[in-house]
């Protein structure tokens, strides 16, 4: 049994013990939290190992099936353990955050992690797609059976949508087995394995229609443009370990998918003008479109998810710039997003336990009481706008420097810099309404009857954890983009 | 193409035709003159008619007919088997009695079974 | 030891037993036990692969290759989980059927325990058969058997009705494919399959009239299986008849009807064949529209049994599709290996469903997914195990009804069917909604006040859940475990 095994399987072992009754959150968070010190001991050690190379990295296969070549391989890089290192924070704060709450919270979030972190740190195509439908279906239970307000409508749109959104990913993943396979009798789900044969693939033809079909099969995970409206109801509806656990983390899935498959094997399909225009109207959506929405929210937790929406775009476009300070970009942004949602959404369960409301008309002048909660919120929202010197500046930069890159003045604005500079505008937007949520909510008059005091100092460890990362990140991103980016290169992105 | 298609359509009229012809030579020959009330009704051999056009059968009839169909099938093997049994004991020896016996033997417990069940006894 | 003899050896079994229900007054359960007994030896003998072959003058008729000793497997399979089924049912099949429930105890359980050998024994003889009178007759020993079994509630209205419907559309189905069968004897002179074939491959002339054999057989198989525009009957039939016939009908039955079509469609696909292009549109066209008729369906009812009794025929979509993908050779696997594998993997699902149904129902429950509500407070245990058989069902990644899917759905990218690719997708999608609201349903609050009784099962099915639950989720990461018992 290898690390990486450990890791994926340990959440789903403490699952498994506290639905059998062991006490759940001194389980739950036993497991969490020694998650942790294995992935960051991975993280640390890959760092010093490979550190220059960006191989992958603790690497194990068990052959499941033979013939389609299907194993149970793990491994990882940069990318994968940046993306393990999120699951594990937010996992931990999720459930920390959990106060006298049913077995069944502690399950789920603990299912959705080990799906998660299966899906970040498996090799193979199979496994890595099973393990974040596996996340999924707890998702979709607890935001049926625990969710707020219109739980039911909004249960069964995120099944539909995600469900038909990863069948779709199915064809796709199939297409690209199918695509790289040098004859039809050797056919391997192994993306080390694939990545070689992707060079010379036989059907160059289909490689735009394979992208286009992965890169909607993905987007709807991650609520690009127009399949994102499941995204708002669902994480306004879902109870809040589920909406840290799916926005903060699981989402991400659909970005990391087309990082780490979609972008290195069928690269000439990234770069086929009608899928780059394609995706560039689809993120101009989630920006624009979106931060319009978002402007005329009157609730904060409707408020947070339809932000969540919006910088998905951001993501996007370091997707859609080509190179690899936009990816760069992408993958820290991705990140910080996830930490600061998380933060966020932590934040808005809480007001909603307490207040019972999350109407701005009727919030006001919560900071007087709750200086903690309202400084912690701050971080979040500042976060979110992209204010410097936290995590999410720092992905933003990179990645509306790196659409400039090849600027020539000569040659005038391309299509992607036009996009750059209307999304620059949602930034704007963003900080538009971030701002007016916080003044409305922990500041200005004192609304009557509502009463908001401080979290105890045990329930202040997750809000601070999610924090101070934001504040580590957004300091020195390096700590993460040194092994980020040579794993990126090592992919074969330019 | 559709010529291909000639036996099948044959095979079909025939089946068509057979039964047209059967019912239209019932039409044809049977109720030829007018009919009225008195015509219809039993004349000096048989009784007024009495009770519903379609009286409801015992249960026990449609047993006893079935059991008389399924017993009454096994002649269809036993036959063919009757027919040829001087020609191939001589190649089988006495093995192709046992093999009718073997048979015969499954009819046995059916009728075991019916009779244990009181599907033969017309009076409970 | 010839496979031959452990059909014999069953059927005789089957015998003893209603002689022994007839004559003996021994306790219902012993007959229960001495069939499973029987099973559970004819399975070991199968599994240790001391079935060898048959003597050279039966190989006109009956062969023994890995596909028809993995049928038999499954068939054998069946047939234990049906008998334990019916015995956690019990207490219903003898309230519809006694004359006095209140004096007797056991009144009519022995024939109910006995008869699925006979079907059992159909079955095997099928999976073997390849010729064409065989094929029927093994058929019918099932389908006769059938008739029984899903009418045996004779005081219950529903299950009579279901009788009749079953028999009639059964009765017209045989119909079909007998007329069928006759047409393909009258063109090629042959009544064994391979003579067939042979014909097949150098057919010169006019081929509409074995496009019209063709035609009958399909459809008549259609019938058996459930396939879109024959499935009428199974909802209906499905909802009345007994919970453990409707299990083994949904999986027997349909297993009986593909096996069939494996070995048909096969000769009809031989290497070339005059109506290879018209079988495979065939195939598709039904699978196709059986997969969209079936979910959609699905999605309206209210009734958890006539539910899977859409689901059967969504599943039934899937196969179809599956046999006409023939060149799968980058799963080396056959068409009719893909159609086995999802069987295999729709089996334990299936049963785990209808166990589960069985315990509701023995405790007074109702057979609405209403009624569910609750039970994953009730009894923790069953919650949790049918909620894995509904999302294998609906073909979530790491449980075996995943991996039956994915085969299918792997196939129609090979063959480059994009049509039936979307519609499969379509298809599964729409799984996820109606097999989900189930789950809901088992997590949620009860609508009563009061809690009812908790149901529960009794120890064999409790063993047979627990193993259908692990095969379910082992099979789910681990394919090839079917797959080596199918692909020698």
């Amino acid at each position: 049994m290898s690390l990486l095994e450990i890791i994926i399987l340990l959440p789903l072992l403490a699952a498994l013990v506290t639905w059998l009754g062991s006490p759940a959150r001194i389980t739950a968070l036993a497991a969490s939290l020694l998650n942790l010190v294995l992935v960051g001991w991975a993280f640390l050690n890959y760092q010093s190992l490979h550190g220059a190379d960006g191989a992958m990295a603790f690497r194990h296969a068990r052959t499941v099936l033979t013939s389609p070549h299907i194993q149970f391989a793990v491994g990882a890089d940069g990318l994968s353990l940046t993306m393990a290192l999120l699951t594990v924070l937010v996992t931990l704060a999720a459930l920390w955050s959990l106060v006298d709450k049913e077995r069944i919270y502690y399950t789920s979030t603990l299912l959705i992690a080990s799906g998660a972190l299966g899906a970040f740190l498996c090799t193979d195509i199979f496994f890595l797609y099973a393990f974040h439908e596996l996340a999924l279906i707890p998702t979709f239970l607890m935001i049926a059976l625990f969710g707020h307000g219109d739980k039911k409508d909004a249960a069964w749109r995120i099944t539909i949508y995600l469900g038909v959104g990863s069948l779709i990913l199915l064809a796709g993943l199939l297409g690209v087995v199918w695509y790289c396979s040098p004859e039809k009798g050797k056919l391997t789900f192994d993306l080390l394995a694939l990545k070689p044969l992707a060079a010379d693939a036989p059907y160059a033809k289909y490689a735009a229609a394979n992208f286009f079909v992965l890169l909607v099969g993905f987007g709807t995970l991650v609520s690009l443009f127009p399949f994102h409206s499941w995204a708002a109801p669902a994480y306004a509806a879902a109870p809040t370990p589920i909406a840290m656990m799916h926005a903060g983390v699981l989402k991400k899935f659909g970005l990391y998918g087309l990082i780490r498959i979609a972008l290195p094997l069928l690269p000439t399909g990234a770069n086929t003008p009608w899928v780059q225009h394609a995706l560039l109207y689809m993120l101009l959506g989630n920006i624009l479109v979106m931060g319009f929405v978002t402007l005329h929210q009157r609730r904060l937790d409707g408020l947070l998810a339809n932000s969540s929406v919006m910088h998905m775009g951001y993501i996007f476009l370091g997707l859609a710039s080509g190179n690899a300070l936009g990816q760069n970009g992408a993958v820290l942004l991705m990140f910080a997003h996830g930490i600061s949602v998380a933060l966020l959404f932590m934040l808005c369960g809480r007001l909603r336990n307490q207040l019972g409301t999350l109407e701005f008309d009727k919030l006001g002048g919560l900071a007087a009481n709750a200086p903690f909660l309202s400084l912690i919120f701050g971080v979040g929202a500042f976060a979110s706008i992209g204010l410097p010197g936290l995590a999410n500046f720092a992905g933003e930069v990179l990645i509306f420097l790196s659409t400039f890159k090849n600027f020539q003045a000569s040659e005038g604005f391309t299509f992607l810099q036009i996009t750059t500079i209307l999304s620059l505008w949602g930034v704007v937007i963003s900080a538009v309404y971030m701002l007016r949520a916080y003044r409305k909510i922990f500041f200005g008059q004192p609304s009557a009857g509502h009463f908001m005091s401080d979290p105890s100092l045990l329930q202040r460890v997750p809000m601070f954890l999610l924090a101070a990362v934001l504040l580590v990140v957004g300091l020195y991103p390096a700590i993460l983009l040194n092994v980020v980016q040579v794993s990126l290169a090592a992919t074969g992105l330019k | 193409m559709l010529e291909n298609y000639l036996p099948v359509l044959m095979q079909m009229l025939m089946a068509a035709g057979f039964a047209g012809v059967t019912l239209l030579a019932s039409v044809l020959a049977g109720k030829s003159a007018k009919r009225n009330k008195m015509k219809d009704s039993a004349y000096e051999c048989g009784m007024l008619p009495l009770g519903e056009a379609q009286p409801r059968f015992s249960v026990k009839f449609y047993i006893v007919a079935m059991l008389f169909v399924l017993f009454d099938i096994e002649v269809v093997f036993m036959y063919p088997w009757a027919v040829i049994f001087k020609d191939y004991v001589a190649v089988f020896g006495a093995a192709i009695f046992w093999w009718m016996l073997s048979f015969v033997g499954i009819l046995l417990v059916a009728f075991l079974y019916a009779w244990r069940k009181k599907a033969l006894d017309w009076s409970s | 030891m010839s496979p031959l003899s452990l059909e014999l050896g069953l059927g005789l079994l089957g015998l003893v037993l209603l002689l022994v229900e007839s004559f003996a007054s021994v306790p219902r359960k012993l007959i229960a036990y001495a069939a499973i007994g029987g099973l559970l030896a004819a399975l070991a003998v199968i599994v240790s692969g001391a079935a060898g072959s048959v003597p050279d003058s039966l190989k006109e008729f009956y062969v023994v290759d890995p596909l028809a000793l993995f049928y038999k497997g499954f068939a054998i399979i069946a047939t234990l989980a049906t008998i334990i089924l019916s015995l956690e049912y019990a207490p219903i099949i003898h309230q519809f059927v006694a004359t006095h429930p209140e004096r007797t105890k056991e009144a009519g359980l022995g024939e109910f325990y006995s008869l699925p050998l006979f079907v059992c024994v159909g079955m095997m003889v099928m999976a073997s058969a390849v010729d064409l009178i065989t094929i029927f007759v093994a058929l019918e020993l099932v389908t006769v058997s059938f008739y029984v079994l899903v009418a045996f509630m004779r005081r219950s209205a529903a299950s009579l009705e279901a009788g009749v419907k079953y028999l009639i559309l059964g009765a017209l189905s045989t119909g079909l494919l007998v007329y069928g069968m006759s047409w393909l004897y009258g063109m090629t002179g042959e009544l064994s399959l391979s003579g067939v074939a042979y014909k097949l491959a150098h057919w010169e002339g006019n081929s509409a009239p074995i496009l019209f054999a063709v035609g009958l057989m399909l459809a008549g198989l259609a019938f058996k299986v459930g396939a879109v525009p024959f499935h009428i009957w199974i909802p209906d039939v499905y909802q009345g008849a007994p919970t453990p016939v409707t299990a083994f009908l949904s999986v027997g039955s349909k297993a009986a009807g593909f096996v069939v079509l494996t070995r048909i469609v096969g000769t009809f696909l031989t290497p070339g064949s005059v109506v290879a292009g018209p079988v495979i549109q065939i195939l598709l066209i039904l699978g196709g529209a059986t997969i969209l008729l079936g979910n959609l369906a699905a999605i309206a009812q209210t009734n958890f049994k006539r539910l899977l009794g859409y689901s059967s025929i969504a599943h039934a979509g899937y196969l179809l599709v599956a046999l006409a993908c023939i060149h799968t050779g980058g799963l080396k696997m056959t068409s009719g290996e893909v159609a086995a594998f999802y069987l295999a993997t729709y089996l334990p699902m299936t049963f785990v469903c209808f166990l589960i149904l069985s315990a509701m129902r023995a405790k007074g429950y109702g057979e609405d997914i209403a009624s569910l509500k609750g039970l994953g407070r009730a009894n923790p245990t069953l919650g949790l195990a049918l909620a894995i058989a509904l999302a294998s069902l609906a073909g979530l990644p790491l449980t075996a009804g995943f991996m039956g899917k994915f085969f299918v759905i792997f196939a129609t990218v090979l063959e480059g069917y994009y049509t039936y690719l979307a519609i499969a997708v379509i298809g599964a999608a729409t799984g996820f909604f109606y097999y989900f609201k189930v789950i809901l349903a088992v997590y949620s609050k009860p609508d009563g006040p009061s809690e009812g009784p908790t149901p529960d099962l009794g120890l064999l099915s409790k063993v047979s859940l627990a193993v259908f639950v692990a095969a379910i989720l082992v099979v789910g990461v681990y394919p090839d475990l079917i797959r080596f018992a199918l692909v020698k």
